[in-house]
């Protein structure tokens, strides 16, 4: 449990979605097993704290919800990408890769000591 | 955007709340299972995998409430609760909701409506003009630094040389007559400057209002006129085919060319007019020579001017003063010594707001003192409640309730009593203005106020209950959260022992309302008392059994000597009338409200100190006035028939003694010789000094000259009658001899003098009535609070009162204990009330009011404000209504069975 980060604070929408775009339509388990796959099982995430953020991207337009039916035919309700959604999560991508670009650049040696 | 769209969301979430409860449960409860899935696939057993599944959720109810209140807005949700649990709770107890929301809605209807009247008048006194914050009011000032209105020619050189001045325009306001002959009727309207409409940027609803090329000086040009929406609703039927049409004004024919809009009611604040004509018709409507109209004399022309954008007051002003001192050297003769200047609107003393400014200041600042009562009382009430939902709070706080919610909601619950108020308040408040309207003066113009609910009334009005609820609601509150747990919770129903603090508190809201009663009475009485003191003054003539009435000859199309001849007809038919005694007329008439008129005047023998003011107030009388008026002469003789217009017979008049005092130092004027109108006059007699601006003036020096040798076709017409009996039974005979004489002149507003002079009181009759009032309610308001207090302080004491008896304490001593209690805590009220109220007088003595007699103003309370009767009497009646409500709970503790005390609760 220890070796396992938690999620950085403001990073799970984006990591929401972008595993809607890949993945398509998707229930919350779903969503929040992908998101500990990709991250290599190194990241500890609180499903507990999945749904309220799916709520809130929801509620800003981002992703919208369906009741469906799950692979082993449970009752679940799917998540999808909106065009808003969309838009935001090629902004948020951008920001994100600016912020790492520029984090990286103050950690690198070789910068530094230039 | 995102933002809003998701508050959006929220709120519809709190709407289908229990759906969305439904939905996330199913949601989670399907994650639960497919993660259980995966486990048991994963080689658990069942357990373990929900075991396992759940921890990694965090707990099913938690994740639940946490989607919940992302799902709606947890703050608004709380408060939604806590205003149905006020609601609940105001329901419970009806009786405390009723006294509460009324105490609130007399102060804060109080309040509202003074606000509403001081808005009207003070704050925004011209409606459905545009951008008024530039508009200003231009006045030109004599060298005695009073604030006069405009001639003609004076405006002009404004209007073609300041630069910093958008725009200026002029106003006459005045009486027309609209329609044919005897069917006509009085109709108050302005005679402006072309570009009066313009310049106040006042759009038609229907047709146009002047242009450009009326705006010129060519006296008798432009037959045309603007009406009132309100008349053109109630005469026209709203027709917009009535622009085109003519209508017949003072019996000449006006082309109606357009319809102001409906919240245009002219250029003078609370005051409705319904024609406007361009005043190059002045000559021809009014029969005034065209002369008049280059005349820098005729100072008649109320001005207002907008300042160009980025102008200050002050730097317009100082154009001004500079040119109007180039005018003062270029047109000596009529000139020499004045200046002029700007004003915000609503210190222009020309109009309502003069009059009544000074009155509802102190009216607003008793509402006040009104309000802080109120919310003492409505204070005391929530604590004693407080104390009565101890236990409950209590029980609240024990159970986990935090106390920070608490005092939300105990803070909830006073908003909501005082929004009831408000609007209880707000509903009283086109009533309470209708009252306020009531006191005006008869027979003048009408004031239009009442419907004054604008969105700053409004907005008024709810800071006030905000205040209030503040005000009233949060020492309660705070008290409420204090509640020390444990000891209440053991306490077992002794609610008389640890409420000490509670009644403390009680005590010193019930002094300080004490306190402010007295300031309130006090005020009161020192406006009563000076009112009483000035209607008591004797005016110097006497006023009684006469009936007056002004007539409006020109608007009947007369012309000067026709009106002469009228005056002269009509004067010797009443003569003649059974029970009439005297008969006179005269231009002005004393201590009314319309301006008075004066003459400068050049004194032989006199020799002015520079920039000294000879404007020198003056009546124009026919022989017959100062007998009628019973003012006598102290030297030389009256005007006679004699002293008429005839080229052989001198030009005399008659000075009053302060013009003796002023200009003769007390040697004999009979003889001497003045000169103005561009005549010399002989003085002939001397007349005794009487009041004629207001009843509360000192001295002023004066002159009368005779009608028939100075009347002027700009001047008014007063006719006065005296009779035996009741004045008011001459009037069908006055109106049968009119009529007999001229069926197109109707007499239309004659009033006794008595009650006409009565004008010139009403402001101070209007602050000392509503002051009266208000004081009562303070007094009242103030005394159900202390009774309140007291009661409920021997209540509390029910059980040691029965104690003190079972020992053997007497009646007497316990009815003296409780009572000396009262007077204590009314004591130290009345300490810090005398304080305050020292403060509160000096400021009321400070307040003046004007009705345009040059601007000259008079304080509202005589210099003998420090009448230290009316604090001693303000005092010694609190002191009674204090004993008064201690005494009555008093005896009931006195006439406790001991036995039945000490079982109560």
């Amino acid at each position: 449990m220890t070796d396992k980060t938690d999620v950085w604070q403001g990073t799970l929408a984006l990591m929401v979605l972008k595993t809607l775009e890949t993945m398509g339509p998707q229930h919350g388990y779903g969503i929040a097993r992908r998101i500990e796959q990709t991250s290599g099982n190194v990241l500890a995430l609180n499903y507990g704290t999945l749904y309220p953020m799916l709520l809130k991207l929801e509620q800003e337009g981002a992703i919208a919800s369906e009741w469906g039916t799950s692979d082993n035919n449970r009752k679940a309700k799917f998540y999808k990408l909106t065009r808003a959604g969309r838009k935001q999560l090629e902004r948020a991508t951008q920001d994100w890769q600016q912020a790492t670009a520029i984090v990286a650049r103050f950690l690198s040696p070789a910068e530094e000591a230039r | 955007m995102r933002q809003l769209k998701a508050i959006l969301a929220r709120l519809r979430g709190i709407v289908a709340q229990d759906r969305a409860s439904a939905e996330i449960a199913a949601e989670l409860e399907s994650h639960l299972q497919m993660h259980i899935d995966d486990n048991v696939r994963a080689g658990m057993t069942p357990q373990e995998a929900r075991r396992a599944a759940l921890i990694q959720l965090g707990g099913m109810e938690q994740t639940a409430q946490a989607v919940r209140e992302r799902s709606t807005l947890p703050w608004l949700e709380t408060l939604l609760q806590d205003v149905r649990y006020g609601v609940r709770m105001i329901a419970r107890n009806p009786m405390f909701a009723a006294v509460t929301i009324l105490t609130l809605a007399v102060g804060i209807g109080a309040s509202t409506t003074a606000f509403s009247w001081i808005n009207a008048v003070l704050l925004r006194p011209l409606s459905g003009v545009a951008d008024p914050q530039r508009l200003v009011a231009l006045e030109s000032v004599t060298p005695g630094g009073e604030w006069v209105p405009n001639s003609y020619p004076d405006y002009q050189d404004f209007r073609d040389q300041l630069q910093l001045l958008q725009s200026i325009a002029v106003t006459h306001p005045a009486a027309f007559s609209i329609g044919k002959d005897d069917h006509a009727e009085r109709v108050w309207g302005e005679l402006v400057s072309g570009n009066f409409l313009a310049v106040l940027g006042v759009k038609p609803q229907v047709g146009r209002i002047f242009s450009p090329n009326e705006y010129g000086d060519k006296p008798g040009a432009f037959p045309v006129a603007v009406i009132s929406d309100r008349y053109w609703r109630s005469h026209y039927a709203a027709d917009p085919a009535i622009v085109g049409r003519t209508i017949r004004v003072n019996q000449h024919e006006l082309t109606v060319i357009g319809v102001a809009p409906p919240d245009f009611h002219g250029s003078v604040a609370a005051v409705a007019f319904d024609l406007w004509v361009p005043y190059m018709q002045q000559p021809v409507l009014n029969g005034v020579g065209t002369w008049m109209l280059r005349d820098r004399q005729d100072r008649n022309m109320l001005g207002i001017a907008r300042l160009k954008p980025g102008v200050t007051m002050d730097q317009a002003r100082q154009e001004l003063a500079a040119l109007a001192s180039r005018m003062a050297v270029a047109d000596a003769d009529t000139n020499q010594g004045m200046s002029a200047t700007l004003l915000p609107l609503s210190k222009s003393p020309h109009g309502p707001q003069g009059m009544l400014g000074g009155p509802l200041r102190i009216l607003m600042g008793v509402c006040i003192l009104l309000l802080g009562i109120v919310c003492v009382n409505v204070a005391n009430l929530l604590l004693a409640r407080a104390t009565v939902r101890e236990k409950e709070f209590s029980t609240r706080l024990a159970l986990g309730a935090g106390r920070r919610r608490l005092v939300q909601q105990v803070l909830m619950e006073s908003l909501l009593l005082s929004a009831a108020g408000a609007v209880l308040g707000i509903a009283a408040t086109p009533w309470l203005s209708r009252l306020l309207q009531a006191l005006m003066p008869p027979g003048q113009l009408s004031l239009t106020i009442g419907s004054g609910l604008d969105a700053r009334v409004l907005f008024f009005t709810a800071g006030i209950c905000v205040i209030t609820t503040v005000a009233a609601g949060v020492v309660p509150a705070l008290q409420s959260s204090r509640v020390d747990m444990n000891a209440k919770m053991n306490e077992g129903g002794r609610t008389g022992v640890a409420a000490r603090g509670h009644h403390r508190l009680r005590s010193a809201l019930v002094a300080s309302e004490v306190a402010l009663a007295l300031v309130a009475l006090v005020c009161a009485g020192l406006l009563v008392r000076s009112f009483q003191k000035t209607s008591r003054i004797d005016p110097g003539f006497d006023p009684n059994h006469v009936l007056l009435n002004q007539f409006y000859l020109a608007t009947n199309g007369y012309s000067l000597d026709q009106r002469v001849q009228f005056c002269r007809r009509l004067a010797d038919a009443m003569q003649s009338t059974p029970g009439v005694t005297n008969v006179a007329y005269s231009d002005g008439v004393p201590l009314g409200f319309e301006p008075s008129w004066w003459e400068d005047l050049r004194i032989e023998g006199y020799a002015p100190a520079s920039g000294e003011n000879m404007k020198m107030f003056r009546n124009v009388i026919s022989p017959g006035y100062l007998d009628l008026m019973r003012i006598p002469l102290v030297e030389g003789r009256n005007f006679t028939e004699g002293d008429n217009e005839n080229r052989d017979s001198t030009k005399v008049m008659i000075v009053n003694q302060a013009f003796v005092q002023r200009f003769f130092a007390g040697r004999d004027p009979i003889g001497h010789k003045v000169h103005g109108w561009g005549n010399w006059y002989r003085i002939v007699g001397v007349a005794q000094d009487s009041k004629y601006h207001y009843l509360a003036e000192s001295q002023v020096p004066y002159f009368y000259v005779p009608f028939r040798q100075v009347y002027r076709a700009d001047m008014n017409l007063a006719f006065y009658v005296r009779t035996h009996g009741d004045p008011d039974r001459l009037l069908p005979s006055l109106r049968a001899v009119v009529r007999k004489i001229d069926p197109n002149v109707t007499v239309f507003d004659a009033v006794p003098l008595k009650e006409f002079i009565g004008a010139s009181l009403y402001p101070q009759r209007m602050a000392a009535t509503l002051l009266a009032a208000l004081g009562a309610l303070a007094v009242l308001l103030a005394a159900i609070g202390l009774y309140s207090v007291m009661a409920w302080s021997v209540a509390q004491r029910t059980q040691e009162i029965g104690i003190r008896m079972a020992l053997g304490a007497r009646p007497a001593a316990v009815l003296g204990m409780v009572v000396r209690q009262g007077l204590k805590l009314a004591a130290m009220g009345l300490a810090a009330g005398v304080l305050l109220t020292l403060a509160a007088g000096r400021s009321i003595a400070a307040v003046s009011f004007t009705d345009s007699a040059m601007g000259n103003s008079v304080s509202l309370v005589g210099h003998d404000a420090a009448d230290p009767w009316i604090y001693v009497a303000a005092v010694a009646f609190l002191c009674g209504i204090a004993a008064l409500a201690a005494y009555v709970p008093a005896r009931r503790a006195a006439s406790i069975d001991p036995m039945q005390a000490l079982r109560s609760e």
